[in-house]
């Protein structure tokens, strides 16, 4: 059952992530309201894709971005960034710091799913 | 399955809520911090973040002209970041604007309403804002600290400014190794508690993740830097003690007073920053209202299906049979269904400190009207009410701090020839009152009411004692000033105060006034109060209330399908067809025995069950539906079968609020209420 991680600090953009990634069959959802929490869970237990909010206190996003890529066992680890209009010279250094894929607010729930859905199935089959 | 993000309003409204109220707290503190020409690099970029955060979640939530508003307001925060954490004076007017306008769209949303277009003239006002606050160069840190190469580059330079700055006050500044593990998670102790534990005991300045293997045997260690005043054990505790480990992170130590003034640049004051103005940290569930009124009233059901067990438990007594340990169980269980209902009515309270938290708010805009210097002095403590009496409350506070600024204090120079400080107090405090009660003062030191002028006004003589002068305050349509102004005048006098504080929410008001010296008004109110959505209704020309909870369905009546049946069999009581059910009706007003002066039942009848048979009730007028705060009779007078409560619908009269279910049931099926109520004869 893939693991994915939806790390922002807004519970309410959480939960809407989740629901929109609802329809793909068997996905199990971690919550991490902060950077470093993330980085605490991805130290703990592996997992499959990590959904993340660039713009949260104390450690953002492409700081995290930065942190799994410096490390040998998260190298490889999907990242899906989610950016709201304005983020743009961020978007460029998380992109550099080697994010994955993008999505901005607003997104619909299925351009989402299609991310999602291409990035854990890469490589399979 | 199709996913509708607009689900998620109420949740989003909660939570924009909350990013607003910390919105407010930091803008007004960047406004001291302009005027002071001081930087606050961290304020601004934590008002940055609970922008873009409004920002984000409204676009998902497809509220284009909030995303607007925001947009630009967090494009000010941006170059206000560059420059330093300077916002300029001149910025924080529009941007409160700004955050008004975001406040009056949000409130839109919630009532349902069309959400207003981005005003055009605010757009361009915030818009215009960028740039002007660039060309400040940010400062510079003169870096003397004694970091590892991996962590001097992880921070900024206002990370190390506030790390010198914090040396300077005399705090130490360390560095906390935490190692999380597993087993600590599992324990619940991850960064976010560690964030939270060590966070009461010194100022974070950052936390860095460090990769490695760290001593424990993990992979990763958390390396927070820290200034603080606390003992390194303490600080070990907080973290679960080792393998965490605390050191200094500048050379020499501080026992050996550096030549302070040499570690900065010209400018940079100490301790410029105050406490940082955070949103309420998380740790807190938010929870709709509804969903606890919700867990009430299951309870409420539990607690009926208690008393038909102890009913049926009381009868195989009374058949001889050993129950002894039965009812020790009841007992028990009657224990424990008290502390479930008052734990779910604990979850209901808020802090007052977070009810008021607007005030300083309406204090700066008061300033800015009536010209008068004034401070608000909170002093709530960690008081709190529940949340349905602080919504209700809020209003009347507001309303006394309004007239406090607006008519009590008087203008600088009038303070100062009175031999008075220019800057008048209004102050806010709280304390905990025997009985489940709350008092709250609003207090002032301006000039005292003038019993006599207000007497002139409505024509009355001088009122002899303190409680005398309240009531004639709270006349209705009563000022003490001749003419409405802008502040005070919005159709909101002290009778409303009265009548929430008193009639709304049972509790009590009283003043105390000194001519020169100032006025205190105190509320006395109960913690908690029980909501209860009801119908309301006429019948014989009063007015009534019913649970809807209690209301089965509300028929109309039929005359033409009255069905008086001859003989005593039902008590000579008429019945009404109710899909082809013979249902029992009585006219209401013969059992609240009132003349409706009408021949035969009212028009609508509700139905209702009575030990399991359905029994209508016969009214005049169905007026409407509504939430009421639901007061319980105290007066043993007025302890009737039949009868929840009373209520005020917001007329300052009470109305009864009938439990029809239990009205009539006692033996012979109609028995009589002994009182009739009274409605407001001094009114």
């Amino acid at each position: 059952m893939p693991e994915v991680l939806v790390v922002d600090d807004s519970k309410v953009m959480r939960d809407m992530v989740v629901a929109c990634l609802r329809p793909y069959p068997g996905l199990a959802f971690t919550h991490a309201s902060s950077g470093l929490e993330a980085i605490e869970r991805l130290s703990l237990k592996p997992y499959d894709l990590i959904i993340l909010d660039l713009n949260m206190p104390d450690i953002g996003g492409i700081e995290v971005v930065e942190f799994v890529r410096g490390q040998d066992t998260l190298r490889h680890l999907p990242i899906v960034i989610v950016t709201t209009r304005g983020d743009e010279a961020s978007r460029t250094r998380a992109l550099q710091a080697g994010a994955n894929r993008f999505m901005t607010k607003p997104f619909t729930p299925e351009a989402i799913l299609t991310e999602v859905r291409a990035l854990l199935e890469r490589g399979q089959g | 399955v199709s996913v509708d993000l607009a689900d998620f309003l109420p949740a989003y409204l909660t939570e924009v809520e909350e990013l607003l109220s910390a919105a407010n707290a930091q803008l007004l503190a960047l406004e001291t911090a302009a005027r002071q020409r001081s930087a606050s690099p961290r304020t601004v970029r934590e008002l940055f973040r609970a922008l873009h955060t409004i920002k984000g979640l409204s676009a998902m939530v497809d509220v284009e002209p909030i995303v607007s508003i925001a947009h630009w307001m967090e494009t000010a925060l941006r170059h206000a970041d560059q420059a330093g954490g300077r916002l300029p004076e001149a910025s924080i007017e529009p941007m409160m604007e700004g955050l008004r306008a975001i406040e009056e769209r949000v409130r839109q949303l919630a009532t349902g309403a069309h959400v207003s277009e981005a005003p055009r003239g605010l757009l361009e006002r915030l818009e215009a804002l960028e740039g002007a606050v660039r060309g400040h160069p940010g400062q510079e840190g003169t870096s003397t600290l004694q970091l590892e190469p991996t962590l001097a580059t992880k921070l900024s330079a206002s990370d190390q400014e506030q790390l010198l700055a914090g040396i300077a006050s005399g705090r130490r500044a360390l560095r906390l190794d935490y190692v999380p593990s597993a087993e600590r998670a599992a324990q619940g102790l991850t960064i976010n508690t560690v964030r939270d534990r060590v966070s009461q005991l010194a100022e974070i300045v950052k936390v860095v993740p460090m990769a490695g293997a760290s001593p424990g045997g993990g992979n990763l260690t958390f390396a927070l830097l820290l200034l603080t005043g606390a003992e390194d054990s303490a600080l070990l505790d907080a973290v679960g003690g080792p393998p965490a480990t605390v050191r200094s992170i500048i050379s020499p130590p501080p026992s050996e007073p550096t030549p302070i003034s040499a570690l900065f640049t010209e400018s940079l004051a100490p301790n410029e920053e105050g406490p940082a103005v955070e949103p309420r940290r998380s740790n807190v569930l938010r929870v709709e209202v509804s969903r606890l009124d919700d867990a009430l009233e299951r309870l409420a059901a539990l607690v009926v299906s208690r008393s038909k067990l102890a009913r049926a438990v009381n009868e195989l007594t009374k058949a001889g049979v050993q129950t002894r340990e039965l009812v020790q169980v009841l007992q028990e269980n009657a224990r424990q269904l008290r502390d479930l209902r008052a734990s779910i009515l604990h979850l209901r309270m808020v802090r007052v400190r977070d009810v008021l938290d607007r005030l300083p708010l309406l204090i700066r805009g008061l300033r800015r009207t009536t010209g008068k210097l004034v401070r608000l002095e909170l002093d709530v403590g960690d008081a709190e009410l529940d949340k349905a009496v602080a919504d209700r409350l809020l209003p009347a506070i507001v309303h006394l701090v309004r007239n406090a600024v607006d008519h009590a204090l008087e203008s600088p120079e009038e303070r100062r020839a009175a031999g008075k400080l220019e800057e008048g107090v209004v102050r806010l405090a709280c304390h905990a009152r025997s009985g489940g009660r709350l008092e709250l003062t609003v207090s002032d030191d301006g000039r005292g009411v003038d019993a006599a002028a207000a007497a002139a006004r409505a024509g009355v003589p001088v009122p002899a004692s303190s409680s005398e002068l309240l009531d004639l305050l709270c006349r209705p349509g009563l000022s003490t000033r001749a003419s409405a102004n802008a502040t005070s005048g919005r159709g909101m006098g002290m009778d409303i105060v009265k009548r929430i504080t008193v009639d709304q929410l049972g509790g009590e008001l009283s003043l105390d006034t000194k001519p020169g010296q100032g006025t205190t008004f105190s509320l006395c109110v109960p913690l908690t109060i029980t909501i209860v959505d009801a119908f309301v209704f006429e019948c014989a020309a009063l007015r009534y209330a019913v649970a809807v909870s209690a209301v089965e369905e509300i028929i109309d009546v039929d005359t033409a399908r009255l069905v008086r049946p001859p003989g005593l069999a039902n008590g000579g009581m008429t019945l009404v067809e109710r899909r082809g059910q013979a249902v029992p009706l009585v006219p209401l007003e013969r059992l609240l025995q009132r003349e409706s002066g009408r021949e035969g039942p009212g028009p609508k009848a509700f139905v209702v069950r009575q030990r399991g048979a359905p029994m209508a009730f016969a009214v005049d007028k169905l007026l409407g539906q509504q939430e009421i705060v639901l007061r319980t009779l105290e007066d043993p007078l007025v302890k009737v079968p039949g009868v929840a409560g009373a209520t005020d619908l917001g007329d300052g009269l009470p109305t009864l609020v009938l439990d029809l279910p239990a009205l009539g049931t006692a033996r012979g099926g109609a028995s009589r209420m002994e009182f009739v109520p009274q409605r407001g004869g001094e009114a």
